[in-house]
């Protein structure tokens, strides 16, 4: 069985298995072909496949006559940044996120440095399964062009954006994890822009993950451990990309990624009241904040770009996941790491309290995953079946399966980026969470053997 | 007249031309079947001067990644240094991106094997077998390699050169030379090479940007601007180099271009004078060839056209060949390396100037004086075997046939070859004799000959 995984957002897979260098021309150049020969920038993170994955990205993007803006290693967020600056057609970020090392990916950005739309990212599908894509003349071909000082450009606007002053005023110690990917090139350029003191962890580019780059509890060991080391006020984590952020209290508690986005929104929304936008599958918290600064909640799909979408429509404030990617859209509206920590320590200095008396202001509730291995073949079926478990309640089938009650909630969907089923359940009480989890999980199983 | 068409997959490698048939996608799996048929290891990549050049190489960077190798990144370089350097660095193989002589909006791949050379037809066909079965190595993250960069890949080529020539005995004698790059590749040694061998230079067409400053074949009618260098400067030679370096014309102290086929005469009188062995050249290569051995006793072995018959067969000849090549300029010097090398070209000439102590257009009279007739005539493969054929019939008893590449027949004094081209659907003809009546006379009748047949069949 081939790991590849073809979505509107760009294709993911394992490489030297489902992501071969023609896949990922035939991806570029379907993009290079939707674009109509504009510039494109491409970006990576570390991955030890970055670079292959890069040359073969450039081939088919300059054969479109797209001229390529080369940012080498850089993070999503602040490509993303940079297109509507460079007023280039698009961009494509080379990064598998929070996947482990045999991964890698495309995900593709629209003119305005967003995730594409469900719709966009169809047309450039519909290309690719036509295969029919631009070829220009030499004459016309596109050309390899590097971008110089972008990071200070983005790092300028990110300190206009927050009140630096107050950062730098506090100096807070803060640790982070960039787990060697893109993130770790750019922490000190960040440190420098808000007056942090930076410890780094993991800070070698070099594309060896110490451990899975998923921002989440399980991979905060060294996080915590230099925390208490040097008496830190705030930790972070990063994925390969820096679009996922989750957080270290000074006192050493790990947070579940989950808290990321309420914390950021709890302080966020005193300023800027408007729409708030958050899949089906994060937690309640955001349900408790949003309704205590008499914001309006919006639920999607998961996945960055309905997320975005969704902001973009409902003129939304902020946007996030479970998962830690926050947007802030008066920064800019995409899943923004370097934007998320900068909320925090904002709210950290403007209060001047410390973190873990931040998160004991949230609403607590217990949230439990699993995720089931299922074959592709069998997935959406599975998923589907699972209605019948349900059936005496009201499901919501925006997006695989969800069910509420007053006390909590579960989600049952397919993976958009590994063949498995996600279960997702929440409650006030953590026993009764794990319940509910625990009854869909045994039927699921059963439909897969 | 048939369409040539656009893409040609052959012995000699691909070309294509870009925005049409040589796509990205096709570039990468050739690429990734090379790098599966020579099963990982560093591989040699860069490219010539056109513009398309940097897009193909992308392509082949991901392709030879794909597979596991490590491609080494040479950039622009000169195709003999770039053989040398696959050699000299124990690399797996290399892949040149270049369409040699085709106009710009071609560009193709040759693939190069460990010993720094051409593959050879058999080895080629390997290699296609894998393309065609599209059964590719495919490294996963553990075993991908990164992408190297060597940014003086000319470095060891020029020490071999300069260990090779008596460079003291050449600087003593201060030469002046005028130099044509043709905006090629050439551009990254040439003028090092000249300046270590203590030469003056005036150098034209140096900037390797793909623009091609005339036509990339260095015949006489595209050299007129460094012949008006020559005379401007006062030069001892002009040398013009072809925009992949493998070939060399020369322009004489008087600003005479001396005509390509004499390159290869002078290298071959000035090596057979100091070193015993054989000559190896292709069958249409000038006579003056064989009067020049036949002095010296060595002998001369003829090939099929095409590099790589030349290069099989220097590497078997008994007894060994000291100097070998093409009459178009392309100077085989074995001691060096046995690929077509204008650096080596410059080295011999130069040495031998400096040797006799006399100048270009002196030497030039010393080599027998040959007229050669090259012409063209329609006519499909097909049609041109069978005419070769025919043509042998009509021939019978006249003179040595030989049948190695088309039809060559050898006469006392002249002879003619006809031979079906294996890139576009026209038929070769060419004579070659003492006089330019004699020769023309020659290609006169082999038309009337063809005409005639061709109405038969």
């Amino acid at each position: 069985m081939k790991l590849l995984k073809i979505g509107i957002s760009g294709v993911r897979g394992i490489v030297g298995d489902s992501i071969t260098p023609k896949l990922v021309m035939d991806f570029a150049a379907a993009f290079g072909t939707r674009v109509r020969s504009r510039a494109v920038l491409v970006g990576r993170d570390t991955r030890i496949s970055g670079p292959l994955l890069h040359a073969a990205g450039l081939a088919a993007l300059l054969s479109t006559g797209c001229d390529v803006l080369d940012l080498g290693v850089c993070p999503t967020p602040i490509l993303q940044y940079m297109v509507p600056r460079l007023k280039a057609g698009g961009g494509i970020s080379i990064t598998a996120g929070h996947n482990d090392i045999q991964w890698n990916a495309l995900s593709f950005i629209n003119q305005d440095g967003m995730a594409l739309n469900p719709f966009q990212g169809a047309e450039v599908l519909d290309i690719y399964h036509l295969g029919k894509f631009k070829k220009v003349s030499t004459d016309r071909l596109g050309r390899v062009r590097d971008v110089a000082l972008y990071a200070d450009e983005y790092f300028d606007g990110l300190r206009a954006f927050f009140n630096s002053e107050a950062i730098a005023k506090a100096r807070p110690k803060v640790v982070i994890d960039a787990c060697n990917g893109a993130g770790a090139p750019f922490l000190e350029p960040m440190a420098r822009a808000l007056g942090f003191e930076l410890i780094p962890v993991n800070h070698e580019p070099n594309g060896y993950f110490p451990h899975d780059p998923e921002p989440r509890p399980r991979n905060a060991q060294q996080v915590v451990a230099v925390i208490k080391a040097v008496g830190a006020d705030v930790g972070f984590l990063l994925n390969s990309d820096v679009s996922r952020v989750s957080c270290v209290t000074e006192t050493g508690e790990s947070l579940s990624e989950e808290f990321t986005f309420p914390l950021v929104a709890a302080e966020y929304l005193k300023d800027r009241c408007g729409p708030v936008v958050a899949n089906l599958s994060t937690s309640r918290m955001i349900e408790d904040v949003t309704r205590d600064r008499g914001c309006p909640l919006v639920r999607t799909k998961v996945g960055q770009s309905y997320a975005i979408q969704a902001l973009v429509q409902e003129e939304g404030v902020l946007a996030g996941e479970g998962s830690g990617g926050v947007a802030l859209a008066g920064f800019q509206p995409a899943f923004d790491g370097f934007a998320t920590m900068g909320a925090i320590l904002q709210t950290m200095a403007a209060r001047g309290r410390t973190i873990s008396r931040l998160v004991g202001e949230l609403p607590r509730y217990h949230i439990v995953k699993e995720k089931i291995y299922c074959p592709p073949s069998k997935v959406h079926s599975v998923v589907s079946e699972v209605k019948k478990f349900f059936r005496r309640h009201e499901i919501d089938e925006s997006d695989g399966i969800r069910i509420e009650d007053k006390s909590g909630w579960v989600h049952v969907r397919t993976s958009s980026t590994e063949p498995m089923i996600r279960i997702i359940a929440e409650d006030k009480v953590k026993n009764k969470a794990r319940e509910r989890l625990d009854e869909v999980s045994a039927f699921i199983r059963v439909l897969v053997q | 007249m048939k369409r040539i068409s656009s893409l040609k997959i052959s012995i000699s490698g691909v070309r294509g031309i870009v925005g049409d048939s040589l796509t990205p996608q096709l570039a990468g799996a050739l690429a990734q079947a090379f790098g599966t048929y020579v099963g990982g290891g560093p591989v040699i990549i860069g490219r010539d001067a056109r513009p398309s050049g940097q897009m193909i190489l992308q392509a082949v960077t991901a392709g030879l990644l794909a597979s596991g190798c490590q491609p080494v990144d040479v950039g622009i370089c000169p195709i003999p240094s770039f053989l040398f350097l696959v050699k000299d660095s124990k690399s797996s193989g290399g892949i040149s991106v270049t369409a040699s002589h085709n106009p710009k909006e071609w560009n193709g791949l040759k693939f190069i094997s460990r010993d720094g050379l051409y593959l050879t037809p058999h080895q080629v066909e390997e290699f296609l077998d894998i393309y065609h079965q599209g059964d590719f190595a495919y490294a996963g993250p553990d075993r991908l390699k990164a992408l190297r960069s060597e940014s003086q890949p000319v470095e060891p080529h020029l020490k071999k050169l300069l260990g090779h020539f008596n460079a003291d005995l050449i600087r003593r004698r201060k030469f002046k030379v005028a130099l044509d790059c043709c905006n090629g590749a050439g551009a990254m040694l040439a003028p090092r090479l000249l300046q270590e061998l203590g030469c003056e230079t005036v150098v034209i067409n140096a900037v390797p940007d793909g623009s091609f400053a005339h036509q990339s074949e260095p015949l006489p009618e595209n050299i007129r601007e460094i012949c008006r260098t020559v005379v401007k400067s006062r030069a001892d030679i002009g040398f013009v180099q072809d925009a992949d370096a493998d070939r060399l014309a020369i322009v004489n102290d008087k600003g005479h271009p001396i005509g390509e086929e004499l390159t290869l005469a002078l290298a071959a009188q000035y090596t057979l004078g100091k070193k015993k062995g054989s000559v190896v050249c292709n069958l249409s290569t000038t006579r003056a060839i064989d009067d020049i051995a036949a002095a010296k006793k060595a002998p001369v072995f003829r090939t099929k056209i095409g590099e790589i018959n030349v290069v099989e067969k220097v590497l078997s000849a008994e007894p060994a060949a000291v100097i070998a090549g093409e009459g178009n300029g392309g100077v085989i010097l074995p001691e060096i390396h046995p690929c077509r090398d204008s650096f080596a070209g410059m080295g011999l000439i130069l040495e031998y100037l400096a040797a006799s102590g006399r100048t270009i257009s002196a030497l030039q009279k010393r080599v027998p004086r040959y007229i050669m007739i090259k012409d063209k005539i329609e006519g499909s493969a097909e049609e041109g075997y069978r005419l070769v054929g025919l043509l042998k019939k009509r021939y019978e008893g006249e003179g040595r046939i030989s049948l190695l590449d088309g039809l060559k027949i050898d006469f006392s004094d002249h002879w003619i070859h006809v031979r079906p081209s294996n890139t576009e659907p026209i038929i070769r003809i060419i004579s070659e004799a003492r006089t330019g009546d004699k020769a023309r006379a020659a290609l006169r009748r082999l038309k009337k000959e063809i005409a005639e047949l061709k109405k038969k069949i």
